[in-house]
């Protein structure tokens, strides 16, 4: 029986109607910009072919920290591994998931943008209220979140888990309340590093497999090249040159390493490392500051 | 023709070159064009390279002018590109779709992009791609559709945000005859039944015929001719073919006072060709048992016209203002 006062079916008008809703800020244009092209890159709303190897990359960069939060529960009463960070610590966790972190960016990262180029999207793209810039940072966000999801998103793993599974857990969180913007700043260094290298050599081209090839090429020749000459020449600082682990090794500072870690002076880690992330911005800037199409 | 206040688009002394203008590999694109554009519908036409593409992306700020001034929709297209843009929609010449999303996810893409809030954007999609015919195939990834289907995606996506101006470049171009027939009763809709200010690129003139209530005409980027698409009643010469004899027939023309002269073709030419005159033609042949085989315009029609704007020697600046 349906109400006297409701209609028991309602008939919706979907023709084609003006819309005189309030636009919203830019801004929002910028984050759904961001959301969309993070998604996409994970194959969210893509084939299933297209969600395997990101989503197996994932997989592959939280197994470290879920085994080390897992081990404390499977064996309790294991007196070497009383918490997670006995298990594995935080910078030796970045280490860990360093290869599978180069994958990653080299199957999402460029393709943000060498995509738009393929199918020639900005076109679409600057018609709408969106600038040349807020394209780029839409894009710069979406590389951020998709680096953070599988840098910081293991050590907070690594540190929330340990909360967890802590006998008394408070007093965890109070002992490791200061590892937190640590790990926050090391997911940042990492994110940074790699969505800049990555974005810069997407923007050089629209096909992807250069991007990616551009992208790994000049990460691994510049690793095998620093350690090579580390090793013959016996100098650290060579190993400023090993590119993957340079943003791994600036973490050194400020984390736990182990006994024994070597790395690079950290003024040339950070050196470098600027020399990366403003290189890559000025290779943004170059490409995108007209507006241009393609 | 439908003529509104606000001008749908005004240049004043616009020009664009690529490259250095003159040297050899530059283009003069556009070069010092005035026009003001009124009309509800107005066809944008001019052979290949004429400045069309051109004249519609300085309009929308994808392109700075070189100098001149272009308001859209009474709106300095320069130092406001961003209310420009959110009052317009731009449908491009070539391909521009993202090919591995849905139909539905680049229109809501699209639509807040344009400042719609998701549940609008969601809402306004299903509008639109009901509109251009689109609805049943709106979940498909867009690499798999037809030219035909893209052209439609294209026309929904420049459409989601409601634009009081919507720009399309050659929105018929690659299709074949039937979907270039939809498209064109797709467009005309837009200003005849949806009330959307419209300015169409073509260089087939045909299609501004069939969508448009006025013609802006490019010639090597400047503007060569200006006018309405239906100009005022016809009054000027038409040729009359008929069965039987042509002569005997014009002598019952002569004696009602219609004054006839043979055309080269060897038909019946009648000099004034007005409504009145028409219809004496039609009832005559009508009381007489004649059959009318040809009824032909001969005056200065729009496409002559056209022909003569794009060919002339010296294109000229002093259109209808």
């Amino acid at each position: 029986m349906t109400s006297p006062t409701r209609p028991p079916a309602v008939l919706y008008d979907i023709r084609y109607s003006r819309f005189t809703g309030q636009l919203r800020p830019r801004v929002y244009a910028v984050l759904a910009l961001a959301r969309s092209s993070a998604l996409g890159a994970l194959g969210v709303r893509r084939s299933t072919g297209a969600k395997i190897w990101p989503f197996l990359l994932v997989v592959v960069a939280y197994a470290p920290a879920v085994v080390a939060v897992g081990i404390p529960l499977l064996v309790p009463d294991n007196d070497e591994f009383t918490e997670p960070l006995d298990f594995v610590s935080y910078y030796e966790l970045l280490a860990l998931i360093a290869t599978p972190l180069l994958a990653y960016v080299a199957t999402t990262i460029p393709s943000l943008l060498t995509r738009d180029r393929r199918d020639r999207v900005l076109t679409l793209y600057f018609s709408t209220a969106l600038s040349a810039w807020e394209y780029v940072l839409g894009k710069v966000i979406a590389a951020l979140l998709l680096i953070l999801l599988v840098t910081l998103g293991p050590l907070l793993v690594l540190l929330i888990g340990g909360a967890l599974v802590s006998d008394s857990p408070i007093d965890y969180v109070g002992d490791h309340a200061a590892d937190l913007p640590k790990v926050v700043l090391a997911g940042v260094l990492l994110a940074l590093f790699h969505a800049g290298w990555g974005l810069a050599i997407g923007s050089l081209t629209p096909r992807r497999v250069f991007a990616v090839g551009g992208y790994l090429g000049v990460m691994l020749v510049a690793s095998t090249l620093g350690g090579a000459v580390a090793s013959i020449s016996n100098s650290d600082a060579f190993l400023a040159f090993v590119l993957p682990i340079v943003p791994i090794d600036m973490t050194a500072s400020f984390l736990d390493t182990p006994e024994g870690n070597v790395t690079a002076p950290q003024g040339l880690l950070w050196a470098v490392w600027l020399v990366v992330v403003l290189g890559a911005a000025a290779v943004l800037w170059r490409r995108y500051r007209g507006g241009r199409e393609s | 023709m439908a003529v509104l206040d606000t001008p749908a688009l005004e240049c004043v002394g616009v020009s664009k070159s690529f490259g250095r203008a003159g040297s050899r590999g530059g283009v003069q694109a556009l070069s010092e064009v005035t026009v003001t554009v009124r009309a509800a519908a107005t066809g944008l036409l001019g052979a290949n390279g004429a400045g069309k593409s051109t004249l519609m992306k300085v309009a929308l700020g994808l392109t700075p002018p070189d100098s001149g001034t272009v308001r859209v929709l009474g709106i300095d297209a320069a130092a406001d590109r961003d209310a420009v843009r959110r009052r317009v929609g731009y449908m491009p010449e070539h391909n521009c779709l993202p090919t591995e999303m849905s139909a539905q996810d680049m229109c809501v893409h699209i639509a807040q992009l344009r400042g719609l809030n998701r549940r609008d954007a969601r809402r306004r999609t299903s509008e639109v791609l009901f509109a251009v015919g689109l609805e049943e195939e709106r979940r498909r990834a867009i690499g798999t559709y037809s030219l035909g289907m893209r052209q439609r995606a294209k026309l929904a996506q420049a459409l989601v945000h409601g634009p009081d101006l919507v720009v399309l470049d050659e929105p018929t171009s690659g299709l074949d005859p039937a979907g270039r027939r939809e498209m064109l009763s797709i467009v005309r809709r837009l200003s005849h039944e949806l009330g959307i200010r419209v300015l169409v690129s073509s260089h087939v003139l045909e299609d501004i015929e069939q969508t448009c209530d006025e013609v802006v005409v490019l010639r090597s980027g400047r503007l060569a001719a200006q006018q309405p698409v239906e100009p005022a009643a016809r009054v000027g010469p038409v040729a009359l073919r008929v069965t039987g004899d042509l002569g005997a027939f014009a002598g019952l023309l002569n004696a009602r006072g219609v004054p006839t002269y043979p055309t080269q073709q060897g038909d019946i030419g009648i000099a004034v060709g007005d409504q009145t005159t028409l219809t004496l033609v039609r009832d005559l042949a009508a009381e007489q048992g004649i059959g009318i085989l040809r009824l032909a315009d001969e005056g200065d029609r729009l496409e002559e016209a056209v022909i003569d704007a794009m060919s002339s020697d010296r294109a000229t600046d002093g259109a209808r203002p």
